[in-house]
């Protein structure tokens, strides 16, 4: 008797031996008794593992959300919700951002061409000295945006410049007056290009689809804590 | 709910689905780890460890036997866990007796159910088993644990510790038969039904 037919026996106590294969063996056995033995023995050594008695579970191995990282499920419009959150907040920003540059673009624009009115094309003017037309560039950064028309801007200095010539300083204040008067009629808050009404509404927005995905988010994990917990 | 169902639910991350799988095969896969490992603590640690790998891995799992797929994940836990102590061994916290000897039927495995003779032969037989179990190689231990004490079939065997059905036969008869020689040393302690199985073969 060799390895190949303890192998033999072994799957053949187990019913995995083909038929011609496991008749082929019945016949051996009958003729053998040293493979009947052997049989025997191999029998004998399974059926003592067979009645080996099966342990209790000291305790259930059930898995829980916190062994696993499981997190409570993320309700369907709460991924929509942020992303309303977030653009909305980014606009809210953006209005903000818009309204407050706007009057200082707006005063830089006016210091670029001012002295070009009052000067006569002049940009390389070596020897212009001080004139009363530097004031006039001066009081520019102040004006609003709407007030830099050059139909509103160039009377003002054409005045100022007419009156530099004139020996008589008397009409110069009264010609000066007219322009400021001007300016000072166009209202700064007229200005703003995002009325604070759209601000608010986009702010609001914010507001409210944050509050709703915070508090969607809140229920599931109280849902799912709770459920959890009973167990 | 039926088996597959239940899968195809834990393997969407119903933790609940999952569980009532644990229940079942809860039993199985700690037998299997207490009789390679031979340690009721850590055959409890190691099941535990392969049921969250199992879920954690769900998703490899793409059809046959579930049972077999679950024992694999428990002989894997198996494996690493004889290796770690293998790297650090450490001393057993069994209860020894008052000359420091390791009490051969500790108190924690007695079945109430048997009477104190009935129980002390049973524990002897059982702890002869473990012994002779112990001493089998690490692959053999575990064909013959699936096969034999489980009750899987050639080809669960197979799938549980990948490996080819030819040399599952091969293992399972070598073990066998180490078994076999193995146990001839606790001749009387064997049960009679045994004892008389192989009088005819002396």
């Amino acid at each position: 008797m060799n390895f190949r037919d303890v192998e033999l026996l072994s799957a053949y106590l187990d019913g995995q031996l083909s038929p011609s294969d496991s008749l082929q063996l019945e016949s051996r056995l009958g003729s053998e008794p040293q493979l009947q033995a052997a049989m025997d023995e191999l029998r004998t050594a399974r059926g003592l593992l067979r009645q080996l008695p099966q342990r209790r579970v000291p305790r259930n191995f059930t898995v829980t959300p916190k062994m696993t990282g499981l997190k409570a499920p993320i309700p369907r419009v709460y991924p929509s919700l942020r992303l309303a959150t977030v653009l909305a907040a980014l606009l809210f920003m953006i209005t903000f951002a818009v309204n407050g540059f706007a009057p200082l673009a707006a005063s830089r624009l006016a210091a670029a061409p001012a002295p070009a009115y009052g000067i006569g094309g002049g940009g390389g003017c070596s020897n212009c000295g001080p004139s009363e037309s530097v004031p006039a560039a001066t009081q520019a950064p102040v004006q609003p945006f709407s007030a830099l028309a050059p139909t509103e801007a160039m009377p003002a200095t054409q005045d100022n410049s007419r009156n530099l010539g004139t020996p008589t300083p008397e009409p110069a204040p009264k010609a000066a007056a007219p322009s400021l008067a001007n300016n000072q009629q166009v209202p700064i808050s007229k200005g703003t290009p995002i009325p604070f009404i759209w601000q608010m509404s986009i702010g609001l927005l914010a507001l409210i689809c944050g509050g709703a995905a915070w508090f969607l988010r809140q229920r599931n994990e109280r849902e799912f804590r709770k459920r959890w917990n009973k167990k | 709910m039926d088996e597959i169902a239940l899968i195809h639910s834990a393997q969407h991350g119903d933790l609940d689905a999952f569980n009532s799988l644990v229940l079942t095969y809860q039993g199985s896969l700690f037998n299997t780890a207490l009789r390679i490992l031979n340690d009721e603590e850590l055959a409890a640690d190691v099941t535990q460890d392969a049921f969250l790998s199992a879920f954690r891995s769900l998703n490899t799992f793409r059809g046959g036997s579930f049972k077999a797929w679950l024992m694999r994940t428990v002989t894997n836990a198996c494996y690493d866990e004889l290796r770690r102590k293998k790297r650090r061994p450490t001393t057993p916290l069994e209860p020894e007796a008052g000359d420091g000897d390791e009490m051969d039927t500790p108190r924690w495995m007695a079945d109430p159910a048997l009477t104190p003779e009935g129980q002390a032969e049973a524990d002897e037989l059982e702890h002869a088993i473990q012994h002779c179990l112990d001493n089998l190689p690490l692959e053999f231990r575990t064909v013959v644990v699936m096969a034999d004490i489980q009750g899987l079939d050639y080809s669960e065997v197979a799938v549980a510790t990948h490996t080819p059905l030819g040399t599952i036969k091969s293992r399972l008869a070598r073990a066998r038969l180490r078994l076999r020689e193995c146990l001839q040393g606790f001749r009387e302690l064997l049960p009679t039904a045994f004892r008389l199985l192989e009088e005819p073969t002396r």
